[in-house]
């Protein structure tokens, strides 16, 4: 049984079964009923529109993307976080506005398409069928 | 999942190193702000949103970066290109001068009706111009293509070049459908229409 009051959870999931990590209040604010976005998803720096409303779904899988910003001074290029909640699109045209990197291994990240920021995002290169926006990298408008 | 635009156009940025092409299409960015990483990989592709005349058209842009040299670019590197966009910095005439050696590459590689356009860019820097407009107009008009200068850093006339050049491409495709309407769109995606996973070059890019 999903525990009934998911917030109390939030943050402790494993994550290893994906389906079962419960939602918090901030990212259940921003789904419609059918678990799409209900806001358009923007650069948080520029405000560049990535996705419109409507346009993905929630996915919670873990991946690592590398900092956006500059935390300390030492830090690296590849030094990151484990993110959890992420925007699901099944095509690259869907997107408005977004930025291909290279690819690194079979990794492509995702950034903005007008000031760069990033990675927003990532998908890999194996499967043209899902690409990855983290919820908690983009402003929602 | 339905389509909800009305036509796809890949465009590519061609020219010499340092003419500011991935200015041009990556909008000038400050660079303090980004973290080290996006960077250091580098951008490929991105894709952008315009509306033109009532239609939502999709620009897949991508930039030369890294293999710049005519000899590298060729036949794969212009698959399924419908626009490409030429670009010398009008403050080194070398790179004005290779614009005819790009031409020439693209006549031997690139589709036969490929759109093109000539754009002399860095038009902030007068004071340090090398390049007059009236050569770069000459040029343009040697070639039988259009002409604009830009400044990717002031924000000088990088929209009006995507716009005129996805115009461009959208009006021949129009002119295409009409005088061929047996052969279907080719590119045209109509809205609602299933997707379909063979079609074309279509977003197979990765």
């Amino acid at each position: 049984m999903e525990p009934s009051n998911p917030e109390d959870h939030v943050g402790s999931s494993t994550g290893e079964n994906s389906n079962q990590m419960p939602i918090s209040d901030d990212v259940k604010a921003l789904l419609t009923d059918a678990r799409t976005n209900n806001k358009s998803v923007c650069c948080e720096r520029c405000d560049s529109v990535v996705l419109k409303a409507g346009d993905a779904s929630l996915s919670q899988v873990e991946f690592f993307l590398p900092h956006m910003k500059k935390k300390t001074e030492n830090q690296r290029p590849g030094d990151g976080e484990t993110l959890r909640e992420f925007w699901l699109v099944g095509d690259m045209c869907t997107f408005e506005n977004v930025g291909f990197s290279n690819t690194v291994e079979t990794t492509k990240y995702l950034t903005c398409a007008d000031c760069e920021v990033g990675p927003i995002g990532w998908c890999d290169v194996r499967d043209r069928t899902k690409f990855y926006v983290a919820v908690d990298r983009v402003s929602h408008k | 999942m339905a389509k909800t635009y009305d036509f796809l156009f890949k465009l590519l940025l061609i020219g010499d190193s340092g003419v500011g092409k991935t200015c041009v299409l990556f909008r000038f960015s400050e660079d303090a702000f980004n973290s080290t990483f996006i960077s250091t990989i580098g951008i490929d592709f991105k894709i952008r949103t315009i509306e033109l005349d009532g239609k939502k058209i999709k620009l897949q842009i991508w930039d030369t970066a890294g293999q710049e040299r005519f000899r590298t670019i060729t036949t794969a590197y212009y698959r399924g290109a419908m626009g490409i966009m030429l670009v010398y910095d009008i403050t080194n005439e070398k790179s004005f001068e290779n614009i005819k050696n790009w031409i020439r590459n693209i006549e031997e590689h690139a589709s036969s009706d490929v759109e093109r356009m000539i754009l002399g860019n860095k038009c902030d820097c007068d004071d340090r111009r090398g390049v007059s407009r009236q050569r770069g107009e000459q040029l343009a008009v040697e070639y039988g293509v259009k002409f604009m200068e830009t400044s990717a850093k002031a924000g000088i006339n990088v929209e009006q070049a995507f716009f005129t050049l996805a115009r461009d491409i959208k009006a021949k495709m129009e002119n295409k459908l009409a005088s061929h309407p047996s052969k279907g769109g080719g590119t045209q995606l109509k809205k609602n229409e299933p997707q379909k996973k063979s079609s074309t070059w279509k977003c197979q890019l990765l």
